[in-house]
């Protein structure tokens, strides 16, 4: 492998010597050296030479989701920090077209100008850049209402093999002509090509936000709870929370039920009476900028000095019983069926290995699967980050790869089955 | 032999052209290797099967692209399928020469109806021993020749495969096969309060499979989304016979999202046998309005009011004073046949917000120019509208002996413009539109009437339809909202895509189907020939 000396210099022409840097912080995981081109064209450049000398390269974002799947770092690092323009808010139409550099927070500021938002909501919106978020298919709490990166986004460019940019989907919300390159990218981690633009569907804020929650004596109770809620209401999220997170967020020292809803007064009016007599005596209710503070705390949760940390997805109706099993703090999207699990303490490798494959027979017997999000460094060896695809899907997914990556340079070997 | 004899006897006049245009110009394209990929495939099996009775036949020099069906394989399919799971008659046969696109017709060489998905993988692996196309079928509701047989001698028909395995109320999932009937869907689960939201207007009759190869909208896809929202997993059998399971009942992938690649391919992946679908929650009300204008600019611009308030109703539709006085004669549903315009707009949620959501909704249009709105004063009122609406295609048959649907989409703040230019290209072209579209998306539904004994006017019609697309294009809009692009916009693609966008989406296509054997000749044009393929063609059909 070439030095990092001898790397700066060849991107620098590329991009330029001044936009090539060292790694910063975790970026040392994930990249030796990190370019940041001006535009698509540079992007694609840089593609061309990495294909042409067998370089591996990745997108980074911000780092913190490449540097937790690679075990060792890629040659050069493509940052977009320099490509972060909106190229079109058309507030009317209700679409946004921004280069995939700019973070989902600068865009949601912009947004809130017209009182709408991209609703997703990974935590700490001003780290995650829309590239990540679609690469990565980030997601958060009120994905319930308004689904994922793969349900609004609409439009896509993205550098790929041979340095072609390619586009797929367009501007307009409803849209079927050509095969969905957005699904293609949407949580490809990076492995087939760097998106360059992103064009999504943006929502309006709802005149009025609450939140409801409630502490119970066992998650058991709390998931039925949650339950009864989702069945009888409209929720914009609906999140269960084990004893731990809930101290961590203010709420007491028992599983709790955080409810948000909205709408219009009567509709909110209405809402409350609801979920307060399912939710019982002990509901709390909060309301507008309290809610609102609330929310971003609950956005933003990120257990401190997790040894572990993964995401858990299987059928809704499964997830109480696979959080009980895999003995876990959390914090459950209940209703999508997906939740952030976590363990503080980690004795060994070993036994960061046999969690890790028990919570993912756990997320099997649920119809599921487990993607390890967290991991200190000292227990990644032997731990898969993705879980398996069944066989059938394997072979087209590395068909695929393949395909789309024929050299094998886009963030290789760390994403399913090694791709 | 003499069954072998009698379905050569189908391959009519028209179809030997339609194989010599479309052949010609895929050799010399960008998937000369895919030739050759094909011609690989259909050498495998060697041996004389006429003679040794294995049916693995030689495909000979004239092998005709798409591959030849001979005694031999009719033989053993009907031993896997019986005498009702094929169908060969040249007049049964006609039932399946085209889709909603009716502008094109072609017949499949046999028809096959599995019963399931072994069926289907054996069938595919017969057909792919023999480098054979073949083409998916749901209820043939399709609106822009999807399903129309394209040097594909074998069509598949899903019609047999039309169970609900399993509804999972707690997870709000439901595993069906892809022959179910979208309604049926609904109809399974609604007394739990459940719906699945995708509704297309032929939801009465399309299926699932083909709502999932057409990533089908609806009206109500505003507010819910379009198929690929709601399709958490397929079971796939690849052209080879493989099946493989995508997806599942859990929301994030495993891996590429293979099931959102397979959801809108137009059947070009293979046959999806079964799906997981999420059951979504019904309303807790509705409110539905009919405001009438004088004028579609009216109308179009209350729309755009609505969205830009930053209300989303569930469905926002129009109806121009054409589709108006032809709904009304087939129906008589009440409509204001002196008006120009009516918005059918209906909002749904819970039944506290309602009043002041359609107060809201009433002040917009009002404002926009609407000199009436009247609200559905209970469900009756309400499913009479939307009976109208649905089933406003049909109406149009009064109209004109023949009719050809667009579907392009516009930025919504453009809608304005694109009735405009509609307006304009109908008197460029000396041909009769009609508008009834999803106007909250910017989906426009232009009816190009024509009467197909009448040459002229049918080209007319082909070259009005033509342009309307291309005005979508100019607006920033894209060629189809919910149809595909079938055979019908194939010659259109490059209005939006580049040559490399179109060779990515053929690898994307290719990853599941190397040989390009399932339902070959759509969606993505072969380069440079589109027009010298398309117009020879649709004379041929005329």
């Amino acid at each position: 492998m070439k030095a990092a000396s001898e790397l700066a210099r060849e991107f620098g022409a590329i991009v330029g010597d001044a936009h090539v840097r060292e790694p910063i912080g975790h970026e040392a995981r994930a990249a030796t050296i990190v370019a940041e081109p001006g535009d698509a064209d540079e992007v694609a450049e840089i593609v061309r030479k990495c294909e042409a000398d067998a370089i591996a390269l990745a997108a980074l974002g911000s780092a913190s989701t490449l540097a937790q799947m690679r075990s060792t770092p890629v040659a050069v690092g493509v940052s977009l920090a320099r490509m972060n323009r909106v190229i079109a808010y058309e507030a009317d139409d209700m679409t946004v077209i921004a280069e995939a550099g700019l973070t989902l927070g600068a865009l949601n500021d912009l947004a809130a100008t017209h009182g709408q938002r991209l609703p997703l909501d990974p935590p700490h919106p001003d780290r995650v850049t829309l590239g990540a978020l679609v690469a990565a298919s980030h997601s958060g709490p009120i994905r319930l209402s308004e689904g994922t990166a793969r349900d609004l986004l609409i439009g896509v460019r993205f550098a790929g093999h041979d340095a072609r940019l390619i586009h797929g989907g367009g501007r307009v919300v409803k849209n079927v002509a050509g095969y969905d390159l957005m699904k293609v990218m949407t949580g490809s981690f990076g492995t087939i090509g760097i998106i360059t633009e992103t064009t999504f569907k943006v929502r309006p804020i709802p005149e009025r936000y609450t939140i409801a929650a409630t502490a119970f004596r066992d998650a058991d109770v709390a998931f039925a709870a949650a339950t009864r809620l989702h069945d009888a209401v409209p929720l914009i999220h609906l999140e269960v929370v084990s004893a731990a997170v809930a101290s961590a967020l203010g709420y007491g020292e028992q599983p709790g039920v955080i409810a948000g809803f909205g709408g219009n007064g009567q509709e909110v009016a209405h809402l409350i009476a609801q979920v307060g007599a399912i939710l019982g005596a002990g509901c709390e209710v909060i309301a507008d900028g309290e809610a609102i503070a609330a929310y971003g705390r609950l956005r933003d949760f990120d257990p401190p000095d997790a040894a572990l940390c993964a995401q858990i997805a299987v059928a809704p109706a499964e997830l109480a019983s696979c959080l009980r099993d895999c003995r876990v703090e959390y914090r459950a999207h209940a209703g999508s069926g997906v939740a952030q699990i976590f363990v503080s303490n980690a004795a060994s490798a070993e036994d960061v290995r046999q969690t890790v494959a028990r919570w993912r027979e756990i997320a099997h017997r649920g119809r599921g699967h487990l993607r390890v999000t967290r991991i200190g460094e000292e227990f990644r060896a032997g731990v898969s980050i993705f879980d398996e695809p069944p066989p059938a899907a394997f072979a087209l997914m590395r068909r695929l790869k393949t395909a789309f990556d024929p050299r094998g340079i886009f963030n290789p070997g760390c994403f399913v089955g090694g791709l | 032999m003499e069954i072998g004899a009698s379905v050569l006897d189908f391959a009519t006049v028209e179809d030997a052209s339609q194989i010599q245009v479309d052949a010609s110009p895929r050799g010399a394209g960008m998937h000369a290797d895919s030739a050759v990929e094909g011609n690989r495939g259909s050498t495998v099996a060697d041996g004389d099967g006429a003679r040794d009775g294995s049916g693995e036949e030689p495909n000979g020099s004239a092998q005709p692209q798409g591959g030849r069906v001979d005694a031999g394989l009719i033989e053993k399919l009907r031993e896997m399928l019986g005498d009702d799971g094929m169908v060969m008659r040249a007049t049964e046969l006609k039932v399946y020469e085209c889709d909603g696109w009716t502008l094109e017709k072609s017949s499949p060489e046999i028809l096959l109806r599995p019963r399931n998905t072994a069926e289907v993988s054996a069938i595919l692996k017969l057909l792919h021993r023999r480098g054979i196309a073949f083409v998916p079928r749901g209820a043939g509701t399709g609106l822009s020749g999807g399903c129309l047989p394209l040097s594909a001698p074998v069509m598949i028909c899903t019609s047999r495969m039309n169970h609900i395995l399993e509804v999972d109320y707690a997870s709000r999932r439901v595993e069906v096969e892809s022959g179910v009937v979208n309604l049926h869907v609904t109809n399974a689960v609604k007394a739990r309060g459940m719906i699945y939201a995708p509704d297309p207007s032929s939801q009465v009759a399309c299926t699932i499979g083909g709502n999932v190869a057409e990533n089908s909208g609806g009206p109500h896809t505003l507010k819910y989304g379009v198929t690929t929202n709601h399709v958490l997993g397929v079971e796939l059998v690849l052209p080879d016979g493989e099946i493989a399971e995508l997806g599942g009942e859990a929301e994030e992938c495993c891996g590429y999202d293979l099931v959102g690649a397979v959801v809108g391919s137009e059947g070009t992946t293979g046959i999806v046998t079964r799906a997981t679908l999420k059951l979504t929650r019904a309303p807790e009300g509705y409110r539905t309005m009919l405001a009438i204008f004088d004028d579609v600019d009216n109308a179009t611009r209350a729309v755009s009011a609505i969205i830009a308030a930053g209300i989303i109703p569930a469905a926002i539709e129009m109806m121009d004073q054409m589709i108006i006085r032809a709904v009304e004669a087939a129906f008589h549903a009440g409509l204001p046949e002196d008006a120009g315009a009516v918005l059918i707009i209906e909002i749904d949620g819970i039944a506290a917000g309602l009043d002041e959501h359609a107060r809201i909704v009433t002040e917009l249009v009002r404002g926009a120019g609407a000199k009436e709105v009247r609200l559905a004063r209970n469900e009756a009122e309400r499913l009479i509208l939307w009976k109208a609406r649905k089933r406003a295609f049909g109406a149009v048959g009064r109209l004109a002996p023949n009719y050809a649907t667009q579907d392009g989409v516009v930025p919504r703040t453009r809608l304005p413009d694109i009735l405009r230019a509609i307006i304009g290209i109908s008197s460029r072209h000396n041909v009769r539109i009609g508008n009834v579209f999803h106007a909250g998306d910017g989906n426009i539904h232009p009816i190009v009437l024509y009467d197909e004994r009448d040459a002229d006017e049918t080209n007319r019609a082909i070259e009005a339809g033509r342009d309307i697309l291309k005005a979508c294009v100019e607006m920033g809009g894209s060629l189809s909202g919910e149809h595909g692009i079938g055979v019908e916009k194939m010659a259109e693609m490059p209005l939006i895509f580049s040559p490399e966008d179109l060779a990515v989406m053929t690898e994307l296509r290719r990853v599941f189907d190397p040989d390009q054997r399932a339902n070959p000749n759509k969606v993505i044009p072969v380069p440079g020939s589109c027009v010298e393929v398309t117009t020879p063609r649709r004379q041929v059909a005329l």
